[in-house]
């Protein structure tokens, strides 16, 4: 799915943005989302495959603008998480062997029920992998931190940095 | 506690303002002015009118015939548009560089100034806003601070964020009490000392609206919703993260509801493209 050009064996980045998702099976390939807000990023991988893949949605609900979820599915939470399974499992991944890392999530200081886009992403993540029947191996969402998060398909470790801090592997 | 002085040192350290933009935004000012006195200003300054052309051509303005010179950039794109692809000229050096120490990578603190100037500009026209200006360029330079705050916060990251988690206050009012002065207040000085208007100045000064805000003062709103907003997408947010506070009244009063701000984001997010393209081209 991504065209990256490199030297033999170097690890390339490939940078997932706003509203994208990216999925690979190079072993050199790192896929990265960096500055999640209230956005949310979920990486998907499947040890035995040795497939990966990386969503970075913005909004919970594509009825907000049906076109724009046409599109771009991946600006969204409900037609984002089925778009990133399945390029994952046409890559030959299997839902039941991926391991899952959901991080971002954030919000604003008192920030209550209005606009709470952050609040409202966490929930529809959930929603999203319990109906696809997929369990979330770790997850860190919500504060009024930025998250920045990386998969290597190499071996699956994902790194997760609060911008600030060190990037610690989890 | 770092000394004030050596903070304030750092200011002389910013790029100046050319004054060919000071001469542009007098002209944006005054509603006599005509696109032949901005075309006529901008065409004795070969480095922005290369710029000026380059931005204009970028895939953000998506015209379908080549521009290739200034009195076809106003023809076609109109004064307000080059006006404000002035001011970007003006912000673009010392917000590109990487701030270390609000951990953001170069480049990233200009796309936030780009993309939260051009989203203010956006609700401005939404709302009828007069100073379409003004709100614009006040939004493109309220980060200015932290360019020269920058590496003074770097030795003190981890007491700001312990202070943030701890007191539950503000990344702002954290800077203020560990560092001794905020990055939006050393922006009001900047602003004074490169000349801006009062207004301005005092825009930037409370451009988190820390120190209150005036509920019919929608001008300011607008740039509080654009910033806002561009923190939930994460565009060019470093250390700082979310830790600002949120005013509801503010959105009431621009009468925003949830679904026109999810779409202005949404919006956005679909032109990123065509903005990374603009930026480029600086």
């Amino acid at each position: 799915m991504s065209i990256a050009y490199k030297q033999k064996g170097e690890y390339v980045n490939i940078i997932v943005g706003v509203s994208d998702m990216k999925v690979s099976n190079d072993a050199d390939a790192v896929l990265i989302a960096y500055s999640l807000g209230s956005c949310i990023g979920i990486t998907v991988y499947d040890p035995v495959a040795k497939v990966g893949g990386m969503l970075h949605f913005m909004l919970p609900e594509s009825k907000l603008d049906e076109g724009k979820a046409q599109k771009n599915p991946f600006m969204f939470a409900d037609t984002g998480i089925p778009g990133l399974l399945e390029a994952v499992c046409n890559l030959g991944a299997k839902k039941e062997r991926l391991k899952v890392v959901v991080a971002g999530g954030a919000q604003v200081l008192d920030q209550k029920a209005f606009l709470n886009i952050g609040k409202r992403n966490q929930m529809a993540v959930k929603e999203m992998l319990s109906k696809h029947e997929i369990t979330i191996d770790y997850e860190e969402m919500g504060g009024n931190v930025n998250r920045t998060i990386k998969l290597s398909i190499r071996n699956g470790e994902t790194w997760l940095k609060t911008l600030g801090q060190e990037f610690r592997k989890i | 506690m770092t000394d004030i002085d050596t903070i304030m040192k750092g200011i002389d350290g910013l790029k100046p303002i050319p004054q060919v933009t000071q001469k542009v935004m007098a002209i944006a000012g005054n509603e006599m002015s005509s696109a032949a006195d901005l075309a006529d200003i901008i065409r004795y300054d070969p480095a922005l009118t290369a710029n000026l052309l380059k931005m204009c051509n970028s895939a953000f303005f998506g015209l379908s015939r080549k521009i290739e010179s200034i009195d076809q950039a106003v023809a076609y794109l109109g004064m307000d548009q080059v006006v404000d692809m002035v001011i970007m000229n003006l912000g673009s050096e010392n917000l590109k560089r990487p701030q270390k120490g609000y951990d953001l990578r170069e480049g990233e603190l200009w796309k936030h100034s780009v993309l939260s100037a051009l989203m203010a500009r956006d609700i401005a026209e939404k709302k009828s806003l007069r100073n379409k200006h003004l709100i614009f360029t006040a939004s493109l330079l309220k980060d200015i601070g932290k360019a020269v705050l920058s590496k003074h916060i770097e030795n003190y990251v981890d007491e700001i964020e312990t202070a943030v988690r701890d007191r539950n206050i503000t990344f702002q009012d954290a800077e203020s009490l560990i560092i001794g002065i905020d990055h939006a207040e050393l922006g009001a000085i900047i602003a004074e000392k490169w000349k801006f208007s009062g207004r301005m100045v005092d825009i930037i000064r409370n451009h988190h609206l820390r120190s209150g805000w005036k509920e019919d003062d929608l001008e300011l709103a607008a740039i509080y919703v654009a910033d806002t907003l561009c923190m939930i997408m994460g565009i060019g947010v470093g250390s700082d993260g979310l830790a600002y506070r949120f005013h509801p009244k503010v959105m009431e009063k621009l009468q925003f509801s949830d679904t026109d701000l999810q779409l202005i984001m949404a919006d956005f997010a679909e032109k990123m493209h065509e903005v990374n393209d603009l930026l480029q081209t600086r």
